[in-house]
């Protein structure tokens, strides 16, 4: 026999009812105890269970006064993007400012680095404090420049090395 | 005499001996110290200008500038030392006073000079945010040139291209004090054809190139060493390529042949090469015309031809195709009764830029007429496509065949066409093989003064396109003389064993700047 196996024997005889019922003692007694289950979606976000603003979920785009994107097509966020899901393609508009004639992230391939965010010099793209993504169409998680720029959700604060605890 | 006289001093700690009369700044590359620098420019007369070379020179009372101090024996510089670092600090806290800071829009961000020694300094705040920035608005400078005078540092590097190089004095520095910006002639426009040069010797994104605007960011892009194919001066160039496409092309420093420039015609030559025409698979003629076929069956179906070929074997090539290609084509149409000939386009006048000798846009606008020369090709273009027309064999190199209508090579015994485009003539082929363009491939072209130049792949081949090499290269071995070849290389070096012309040459010892055949075959000296 090889070293270290101990084996136990099986009683002869055995009645499975005290070991049923000091189970469903536990079970039937959460019946009487203070409910945890959030009955999302009707519920959201109770005290106590809120997002973190630190939260990187899928993209906004912030706009100016007029309503424009604040990006200026810089190519920062495709370059630094580890997935590799920002597409740009500059342009210039009629007063010569230079902006994304094309700007789509494709949230299946993000991976949520908040990268983009950070090296922005615009303060244009941000990840957003949001996680309901639930499209009919996987065609429809590749988000344009006229979509990202539509979100409202709150965008995310980041994660601030000079105040770590975000206080 | 003087030009041998050395003079040993030290920078940065580090002994060098350069010779008499060389500036500082050239003798702190030698010793491994880039001073930072705008306005100096190894191509310009030197101004002085800028004050961002400032170096402590043991010795003198204050900071020299290492642009235009001369070394002298026993210097003892300090390019990095406290007090030169706190003087440079100064010059770049001015520069940044009115400057935008528009880099996320900028064209220059990723190789300008202003980001990089700022970045490099450190500092992140102004002195001066009370204050509200200079404005001036954007102009047209003409041809290819945008003017933003708000990022200008007034390096006048553009000023003195112009005055000193191009020899056409239309750009100034305008206004004084905080208000000058560089002027243009009222009644002009930068039209100059080297004008596009004040574009690359801005060291910030004050000049900018309208055709590359927001084209691509500098980070994004590959760089390939090459070789213009505007005319047979042959400038060193580097290609710009983004995703397989060239975005531009911009000079490539060598003395010998453009020193720091290029002309615009030659900027603008880098579009044809992402031309979308392209043939991308090996094509045979069958009963129902043309059809797509692998390597294997078009190699083994053109060699078969060429060994049944009887009668005379005409090459069609163009002065485009590298210098081995032209070899091996000539090659594998062997045998003494071959007609060999290309064509070029000449543009009456040259455009010289009259600042540097030998150095001119020249009226033959091929990058390899002389390398086709060389190789015995004749400019008996039109008497090559009559012979052509009779011929037992016709073996087209990427010619495209311009103006020959299109039955005019029915006639012959057989066509077998090795090209980047197929054009009408050339449908009556037996084969047509897809070739690379010359940013697609590894080659050398000879230029007007016998200079063999190196150029280098910038991109991928469209679809089963193969360098004109390797395609020539696997005729021959099927054919039993010569080849094939896994690289240009090979293919050059079997260019230099069999042709005297290129005796001695390798790709190792082209480099990246060229080398100079020998003017004529040298005599053969007999020994008394």
């Amino acid at each position: 026999m090889a070293i270290g196996v101990k084996v136990v024997r099986r009683p002869d005889s055995v009645s499975y009812l005290r070991a049923t019922l000091k189970g469903m003692t536990l079970t039937f007694g959460h019946l009487f105890r203070r409910k945890v289950t959030m009955q999302y979606p009707e519920e959201k976000s109770e005290p106590g269970w809120s997002l973190s603003p630190r939260w990187r979920g899928t993209h906004r785009m912030l706009t100016d006064e007029q309503g424009r994107a604040k990006c200026v097509a810089c190519g920062l966020c495709p370059q630094i993007c580890p997935a590799n899901c920002i597409k740009l393609v500059p342009g210039e508009d009629e007063d010569g400012h230079r902006y994304p004639l094309i700007y789509e992230i494709d949230e299946f391939r993000c991976v949520f680095c908040g990268y983009c965010q950070e090296v922005c010099p615009e303060e244009a793209i941000h990840v957003g404090v949001h996680y309901e993504n639930a499209e009919y169409d996987r065609g429809r998680f590749v988000y344009d420049l006229e979509r990202l720029c539509a979100q409202t959700h709150p965008v995310s604060s980041l994660w601030d090395p000079a105040d770590p605890r975000g206080e | 005499m003087s030009e041998h006289e050395l003079v040993s001093l030290t920078i940065e700690g580090v002994d060098v001996s350069v010779p008499k009369g060389t500036l500082l700044i050239e003798a702190a590359k030698q010793a491994g110290v880039v001073v930072p620098h705008y306005c100096y420019h190894p191509g310009l007369p030197v101004a002085g200008v800028c004050r961002m070379c400032l170096v402590e020179v043991e010795k003198t009372p204050k900071l020299q500038i290492a642009c235009a101090t001369p070394v002298a024996p026993g210097m003892v510089v300090r390019v990095m030392s406290p007090p030169a670092l706190e003087a440079r600090k100064g010059v770049l806290e001015f520069l940044l006073i009115n400057h935008p800071l528009d880099c996320p829009i900028c064209d220059q961000a990723g190789e300008c000079e202003l980001q990089d020694y700022v970045f490099q300094e450190g500092r992140a705040r102004t002195r001066y945010g009370s204050f509200a920035k200079r404005f001036n608005p954007v102009e047209d400078f003409g041809g290819d040139v945008l003017y933003v005078p708000n990022r200008c540092i007034l390096c006048t590097r553009c000023v003195r291209f112009m005055d000193h190089v191009a020899d056409d004095s239309i750009l100034n520095v305008s206004e004084r004090g905080d208000r000058a910006l560089i002027g243009i002639h009222g009644d002009r426009a930068l039209d100059h054809p080297w004008a596009g040069n004040v574009v690359d010797l801005c060291p910030v994104g004050s000049l900018i190139s309208k055709d590359f605007l927001h084209k691509a960011r500098a980070w994004e892009l590959d760089r390939t060493a090459s070789v213009c194919t505007g005319c047979s001066q042959g400038c060193n160039v580097t290609l710009d390529t983004r995703q397989s496409a060239v975005v531009r092309a911009r000079p490539r420093p060598n003395p010998d042949v453009n020193r720091y420039f290029m002309c615009d015609y030659g900027r603008g030559q880098y579009r044809w090469m992402n031309g979308g025409d392209r043939i991308e698979a090996p094509l045979l003629a069958e009963r129902d015309g043309l059809v797509a076929t692998d390597w294997d069956h078009a190699l083994a179906r053109a060699a078969q031809l060429i060994k049944g070929a009887a009668g005379r074997t005409v090459v069609l090539a163009s002065a485009r195709a590298s210098t081995e290609a032209l070899f091996l084509a000539r090659r594998l149409a062997g045998g003494s009764s071959v007609t060999g000939a290309f064509r070029v386009e000449y543009v009456p006048g040259e455009a010289p830029l009259s600042g540097v000798p030998n150095l001119a846009l020249r009226s033959e606008r091929a990058p390899n007429a002389t390398g086709a020369r060389v190789l015995g090709y004749t400019e008996a273009f039109d008497a090559a496509v009559r012979t052509a027309s009779e011929a037992g064999l016709v073996l087209v190199l990427d010619e495209p065949l311009h103006g020959v209508p299109a039955n005019t090579l029915a006639g012959a015994g057989m066509v077998i066409y090795l090209g980047t485009v197929l054009p009408e003539a050339a449908r009556v082929a037996r084969v047509v093989l897809p070739i690379a363009n010359v940013a697609e491939e590894d080659g050398t072209f000879v230029n007007r003064d016998r200079r063999a130049q190196r150029y280098f792949q910038a991109k991928a081949t469209p679809g089963m396109a193969r360098p004109a090499w390797w395609v020539l290269g696997e005729l021959l071995a099927e054919l039993g003389r010569g080849g094939p070849f896994a690289t240009a290389a090979e293919a050059f070096d079997l260019l230099s064993r069999e042709d005297p012309s290129f005796a001695g040459l390798s790709y190792a010892t082209l480099g990246t700047q060229g080398v100079g055949l020998p003017a004529a075959r040298p005599p053969v000296v007999v020994p008394a």
